[in-house]
């Protein structure tokens, strides 16, 4: 019998080829679909998750002769995802939903449903890679995602396929076309946060917690120095690291450096404020066996995109228990400093293009 | 493989090889538009009165009470949209209907109260059947149209039509039902029976999607949904699909003709699946079981299951089967006819409705029977192992 795999297609270009590369090779695949919000008929065209990218998967499961399901995961895709993105912006953090939807929604909930179809395998586009239950770095370095997969169980990295992770962008695209998936072949890609229309993310967080939350009323803009510059239109506009809608009239360009929620400050300053020596991460998570020790040397990365640089781990503490393997905290302390290193982002460990684990970061040292 | 196993007759049924060969003349050498004068026109026009008095036959009716349509949902508009905007002059405001009808009637009411109707809810009970203490407190003489199904399509259950009829006409209230379920199953007999209204759908009864029927009784005033040519006294304006009429008149027919063997036969084939499946699943929930129940529908509802992964787990071991109501994208969403009779979320979020009909043999209800129960425990495990 056919090895039966349950892919993940979003209607794009990268989990219909994904899909298709896994026909080739003589997989059993199920097309499914997850649906994870509904804008009603607020929002008329999103580029995804809307009806026209299910219907653009259920054509592509169609052309490749495969079943394909819409799966409703709304009510847990909320819960999990988009209310800890609110709460973490009224927090004055900037979070990734793509992290959280990843550990929870794709590789917790879908899995059980694999489990459910009596399906081994479970595959999704991510430019990553995975091999004997290790999870490494997609070898196009321009499309790379693996930053976003960190928070995963590890054991699902060895029933994950992932067959883009092999591919540059371009042959994707390519493949698409000799493959005839014309339907998606040349769709254009969204940069946004899916559940987010036009990447108006105060406009979600005002929709959640009411237009007078204090996250989206006014607020100082302070120095680092602790002078008052001038008032910003709510704290969830801002992220560290940030320049645009900043205060004019300075001599140096000038950065967010730090948000106090408690005093609905935005602390800005100039460009050598922004730069830490050392990251603290929470929800630590490993994704090999065991967890390098005080004192081991890796490279991380604090942005997706960003280059990776060297580190030493400072300190760490697991949790036990229930969720061994992940919880606790870990301090990196970096060779190089780092800019606009940002609470709520993450913060990936590396071995080369091997992804050790990560967490969320806390603040910096 | 063994060979799949459609129990899903509620959503759509095959066409009738009869139906196919009474259509075929049709598309070929019988071509004609029935509003022309010319001999192929003469030829097609006494094609589409035939069918037209033949339907009528199968539910008891005057040739000229049938009006043809496009679908349920039509014929459901027509009498709803139709009678509130004709009543609607006469001072008649509220328009009057049960929680537990299909989305066709829900829409076309809701349409009516967007146009300054009243809505009117009727309660239901826990057995599906509307409440007469609630039909004879909303039913009044300020209606302007009375809509209940008479055989609900997700659970089954048979309301006493000609009762509600009679008691909305006596305050003068126009009554329609929704008949897309029932017909086939239930003897409809306009001239024996008070409704005004009554929709029929062509593709539940072997006949192609695309055709459908509504029965207006005489004298019932009904302002039409579309207005340019005269077909159809102007009640239907638009060129008539002669070869789906002729394959609908087939359909109806036979349909008719074998309606108490068949029901026999699809109760024997229903409760041998539900006591099976009652059996091997004690916990589980048949909804509408108690009351007066068509023959045809099964929807039960495992404790700890989801119904998204039931019927993907049921088709992909073969077994077409459906929840209540899919959302435009296909995705699973929960049943407002569950909620309307007062089963609780998780469990409503579990159905699983099977529809039986001519493809169903005894075979597949033994296999179904034996297959079930298995993926539902399956289901319960790993649900109960979830995070």
């Amino acid at each position: 019998m056919r090895p039966r795999v349950l892919a993940a297609m979003s209607g794009g270009v990268d989990s219909s080829v994904a899909a298709a590369l896994l026909v080739e090779r003589g997989y059993e695949v199920i097309g499914v679909t997850m649906k994870l919000f509904c804008h009603g008929d607020s929002v008329p065209d999103r580029p995804c998750c809307s009806l026209e990218s299910i219907d653009d998967a259920r054509r592509v499961c169609e052309q490749l002769g495969i079943p394909h399901y819409v799966l409703n995961m709304e009510r847990a895709f909320g819960r999990d995802v988009v209310d800890d993105f609110v709460r973490e912006y009224a927090r004055g953090r900037t979070p990734i939903p793509c992290v959280r939807c990843n550990t929870f929604t794709k590789f917790r909930d879908l899995v059980a449903k694999a489990d459910a179809l009596d399906a081994p395998w479970i595959a999704t586009g991510h430019y990553a890679r995975t091999s004997e239950g290790v999870m490494r770095r997609g070898r196009d370095p321009g499309k790379d995602q693996s930053y976003f997969l960190w928070g995963i169980d590890r054991a699902v990295i060895a029933r994950l396929l992932l067959p883009v992770g092999e591919l540059t962008k371009t042959e994707t695209r390519a493949r698409a076309r000799t493959l005839g998936l014309d339907v998606v072949a040349d769709k254009i890609e969204s940069q946004d946060i899916c559940f987010v229309p036009d990447g108006d993310h105060a406009a979600v967080v005002a929709r959640r917690l009411g237009a007078d939350a204090p996250a989206l009323a006014s607020g100082p803009f302070v120095t680092t120095a602790g002078d008052v510059i001038g008032e910003h239109d709510g704290f969830v506009r801002y992220t560290v690291g940030q320049r645009r809608g900043l205060p004019g009239g300075s001599s140096r360009p000038l950065y967010v450096v730090a948000i106090r929620p408690e005093d609905r400050a935005v602390v800005i300053g100039p460009r050598d404020e922004l730069f830490g020596h050392s990251v603290v991460a929470r929800e630590v998570n490993w994704l090999v066996p065991s967890a390098p020790p005080i004192g081991a040397h890796v490279e991380v990365q604090v942005r997706h995109r960003a280059a990776p640089v060297r580190a030493t781990i400072a300190h760490l503490e697991m949790h036990d228990g229930p969720t061994a393997g992940r919880g606790g905290e870990i301090e990196l302390s970096l060779a190089t400093p780092v800019a606009a290193i940002a609470p709520g982002q993450s913060v990936v460990l590396y071995a080369d293009d091997c992804v050790l684990g990560g967490g969320v970061i806390e603040g910096q040292r | 493989m063994p060979s799949p196993i459609y129990l899903d007759h509620a959503a759509t049924t095959p066409v009738r090889p009869e139906v196919v060969a009474a259509m075929t003349p049709f598309f070929g050498p019988r071509f004609g538009n029935p509003s022309s004068i010319h001999r192929w026109g003469r030829e097609a026009r006494a094609a589409l009165d035939e069918a037209r008095s033949r339907v009528a036959r199968c539910l008891g009716a005057h040739t000229d009470e049938i009006c043809f349509t496009s679908c349920g949902t039509e014929g459901d508009n027509f009498a709803i949209l139709g009678a509130w905007r004709t009543a609607r002059q006469r001072g008649r405001r509220a328009v009057v209907t049960s929680g537990i009808e299909h989305k066709a009637v829900l829409g076309a009411v809701h349409q009516a109260a967007l146009e300054g109707a009243e809505e009117r809810m009727l309660s239901v009970d826990a057995r599906g059947s509307v409440d007469r203490g609630s039909f004879g407190e909303l039913v009044r003489d300020d209606a302007a149209i009375c809509s209940v199904m008479w055989v609900n399509n997700e659970i089954g259950t048979i309301q006493d039509i000609p009762e509600l009829a009679h008691t909305a006409h006596a305050r003068g209230v126009t009554f329609h039902t929704d008949a897309v379920q029932a017909f086939g199953k239930i003897a409809i007999d306009a001239s024996r029976q008070p409704f005004d209204l009554l929709t029929v759908s062509g593709h539940k009864v072997g006949a192609p999607k695309g055709i459908g029927a509504l029965y207006i009784r005489r004298g019932t005033p009904l302002e039409p949904l579309l207005h340019g040519g005269a077909q159809d006294a102007g009640r239907r304006p638009g060129t008539e699909n002669v070869a789906f009429a002729v394959g609908f008149a087939c359909a109806a027919e036979l349909a008719t003709a074998e309606r108490d063997a068949e029901c026999a036969r699809l109760v024997r084939l229903r409760d041998a699946l539900e006591t099976a499946l009652m059996a091997r699943i004690p916990d589980a929930v048949v909804h509408g079981r108690g009351g007066p129940r068509a023959p045809h529908i099964l929807n039960i509802s495992v404790p700890g299951t989801d119904s998204e992964s039931m019927l993907m787990a049921l088709d992909l071991a073969g077994v077409a089967a459906s929840s209540g109501s899919a959302c435009q994208s296909g995705s699973v969403s929960p049943s407002h006819v569950l909620a309307a009779i007062g089963v609780a979320p998780d469990l409503a979020a579990a159905a699983v409705r099977m529809s039986l009909g001519a493809l169903t043999t005894d075979d597949d209800v033994v296999r179904v029977a034996a297959l079930f129960p298995a993926l539902a425990e399956k289901a319960r495990r790993l649900s109960g192992t979830r995070a």
